[in-house]
């Protein structure tokens, strides 16, 4: 073994070629890692150049479903193709991960021509928890503060996603008074996530007020969530069969007041956003997803509201008491990043909307299902009875248990999108399988190819206007 | 029945729930629980109670025609056909699942791929499962369909090339479980590093991993590797 020289750090100094000694950090995947950085087109490269393509041709062997946009794309191709390159003038940037532009741990390859970029790849395993297989080593309802943990932007939404699945699995239904408080949660969940939107999304385009006002009202609905579950950023409030506990008065007052205020600062913000020269110049046409190619990538949320397809989980398959209410579902036909902002502003007073009309027709009534075996008896049972205490830890330790084969998938319309849990359960306490489909998943696989042809000024402006979560979309 | 205590605790695991009557180990004279300390597995008319009653079911996801006009054209490509929770499954033969998704993409305006995914069913015959959650958006209705494969050969077609979205779920798919999909174009891992050799969804794979598969880096620069982040709990105990 070759002595090595006290001057050299070891961990960072290796360099192909050195000797194999000096690699301390993960030998194998330093290899590894050397062994992609040698080639200039690594992460970049088309599938037909590479040696490691599964299907040979590297094609994806005859698109059958052919959008607009992939005409587009394959043009653009043509013209940018390597042969058309002999200088190898195009460049590889690597933005993120660790960027706050890049919404969390989120890396953008980009081979540039110039300031365009002609291809981008995506990296998603950075924060990778393996959160699927946790589930399957926790109860059901353990497993619920971990949902917390996904779009951490809208937790209430998860909790409620993931208690509906469960319920739905194993045919339990919450109170009528529990489902229209749920509704409450998750419609202030879509306005404090779709507020940090905004907020990071004028930042991203260079200005920083918004910022600042956006986060006061995010502050105010923290302490309506700590009114409300006593915890202001992960609130886990949502139980198997319906909730943790009541809204207290205060918190119901708060509510309403919070609607009447936010609803005059929406319409200020809009005033000054809606119009905004430097706005629109900056979003208008950047990013446009057409109709046919939002419903090919499988977009969901508002960024495939702004392309014109009218999909929506609380329209399309009402849960808790959506079908009840009132409301719009915004939509917008351009497909292009100003569009996506229009609809996510027009969501934040629809959901004001919603709240309203839940807060005037509130019924009154008990929030969790009264049935031991369905769901956590209520604390007084608990601390005054020896049934009451038997059944709480037996809710702990085992819970609920669906029958074996069961097997259901329930989704909701977080504020990012489609958020869907399936099911699979093998008799027991604990999940079998959980599969998750996450909104910012599907939207981070559609901007792999939203961002070809676009400007890697707009790259930004582009992550920020599909509004991904790195939490939600790791799996 | 258990005549010593040996036989009582042989016998124990088939014993179920509250049904089955009070178990008193006749070598000991002590007051048992009438507790239900276990869930009733299987409970009879459970499943079917559900699949008919639940208060979550919708009629988006319950189509029965459907899954007869998909019979009357494939045939034996067409497997059972399963309901739970109002929600229609079909199982579809592993040769013909592209030309079914074709079929239910070009003509039955299933347009939409909203979910796929994998389930290990781990001891039984044809292990994994690939699921796929369509939408027609029009009609307003959710069809999932069900592959099966063996363990030992574990390849399904891809659907890339009618669903663009299936390409980062069948990346996952591979990385997570290790199915491979025949006609996916670029089907690297998708969370686990490059060089990863095994696939962490599978039941065998370890809550806390297989030792020495992905080690830590080195507290300080010249440092050791921490090969195994959890020695003691694989059964590794520090010498005293």
């Amino acid at each position: 073994m070759a002595a090595i020289p006290s001057n050299v750090p070891v961990a960072h100094a290796a360099a192909p070629g050195d000797d194999e000694n000096l690699f301390t950090f993960w030998p194998r995947h330093n290899a590894a890692i050397y062994k992609a950085l040698a080639d200039k087109y690594t992460h970049i490269e088309t599938p037909a150049s590479g040696d490691g393509a599964a299907s040979g041709d590297g094609s994806m062997g005859e698109p059958e479903v052919v959008t607009p946009d992939d005409k587009r794309r394959a043009e653009w191709r043509e013209e940018h193709s390597a042969t058309t390159d002999p200088l190898e003038s195009s460049m590889i940037l690597n933005l993120g991960p660790q960027h706050p532009a890049t919404h969390g741990a989120l890396r953008v390859v980009v081979q540039l021509d110039g300031e365009t970029i002609e291809r981008c790849l995506l990296d998603v395993g950075y924060l990778h928890r393996g959160i699927e297989k946790l589930a399957e080593v926790k109860t059901y309802q353990e497993f619920m503060p971990y949902t917390d943990r996904m779009d951490y932007m809208s937790p209430y939404s998860n909790n409620v996603a993931w208690c509906l699945a469960v319920e739905k699995l194993c045919g339990i239904e919450a109170p009528e008074r529990a489902q229209w408080l749920r509704t409450i949660g998750c419609e202030l969940a879509r306005i404090s996530s779709h507020l940090l939107w905004a907020g990071t999304m004028v930042m991203d385009a260079g200005a920083l007020s918004v910022f600042l006002w956006t986060f006061k009202y995010r502050e105010e609905i923290y302490s309506l969530f700590d009114e409300i579950a006593g915890a202001r950023f992960t609130v886990s409030h949502s139980r198997i069969g319906g909730l943790a506990f009541d809204f207290s008065d205060t918190a119901l007052a708060m509510i309403r007041a919070f609607c009447d205020d936010f609803e005059r600062n929406l319409a200020d913000w809009r005033k000054l956003l809606d119009r905004n020269r430097i706005w629109i110049d900056r979003n208008m046409g950047v990013g446009v997803v057409s109709y046919e190619d939002a419903i090919a990538e499988g977009y969901t949320g508002p960024s495939l509201r702004a392309s014109g397809v009218e999909y929506d989980v609380r329209l399309f398959e009402p849960y808790l008491v959506y079908d009840k209410l009132d409301f719009d579902i915004p939509m917008r036909t351009e497909g292009d990043s100003l569009a996506r902002y229009f609809v996510r502003v027009e969501e934040m007073q629809q959901s004001i909307n919603i709240i309203r009309q839940c807060l005037d027709r509130l019924p009154s009534g008990p929030v969790r299902v009264d049935n031991a075996k369905a769901a956590y008896p209520s604390k007084d049972e608990v601390y005054y009875s020896m049934e009451g205490m038997i059944h709480d830890f037996m809710m702990t330790d085992t819970g609920v248990a669906p029958p074996k084969g069961a097997e259901c998938y329930h989704a909701v319309e977080s504020p990012k999108g489609e958020l869907g849990f399936f099911l699979a359960s093998d008799g027991t306490g604990s999940p079998w399988r959980v599969k998750m489909n996450t909104p910012s998943y599907s939207n981070l696989q559609g901007l792999e190819s939203m961002m070809e042809g676009a400007m890697v000024g707009d790259t930004v402006v582009l992550i920020g206007s599909i509004d991904p979560v790195i939490g939600d979309s790791d799996k | 029945m258990a005549e010593t205590p040996n036989d009582f605790h042989a016998t124990k695991n088939t014993i179920g729930g509250p049904d089955d009557g009070l178990q008193v180990d006749p070598g000991q004279e002590t007051q048992t629980l009438k507790f239900y300390f276990t869930p009733r597995v299987g409970l009879a008319g459970e499943v079917e109670r559900l699949k008919s009653e639940n208060p979550h079911a919708k009629s988006s996801t319950y189509l029965p025609d459907l899954a007869d006009a998909l019979k009357a054209r494939f045939g034996d490509a067409i497997g059972e056909v399963t309901l739970y929770a109002g929600e229609t499954t079909v199982y579809v033969d592993r040769a013909s699942i592209r030309e079914v998704c074709r079929a239910l993409r070009m003509e039955m305006g299933f347009d939409y791929l909203s979910d796929m995914g994998t389930i290990d069913r781990f001891t039984e015959e044809d292990r994994f499962e690939v699921f796929y959650n369509l939408l027609n958006l029009k009609a307003r209705q959710r069809l999932r369909l069900k592959v099966r494969v063996d363990e030992e050969d574990a390849v399904v077609p891809s659907v890339m090339s009618i669903w663009r979205a299936a390409d980062w779920h069948e990346r996952e798919a591979w990385d997570m479980m290790g199915i491979t999909f025949d006609g996916h174009p670029d089907l690297r891992r998708l969370y686990m590093p490059e060089d990863f050799e095994y696939h962490p969804a599978r039941k065998e794979f370890p809550t806390l991993g297989i030792p020495g598969s992905l080690p830590l880096p080195p507290n300080e620069p010249d440092g050791p590797l921490t090969m195994d982040p959890f020695a003691r709990a694989h059964g590794d105990m520090p010498k005293q």
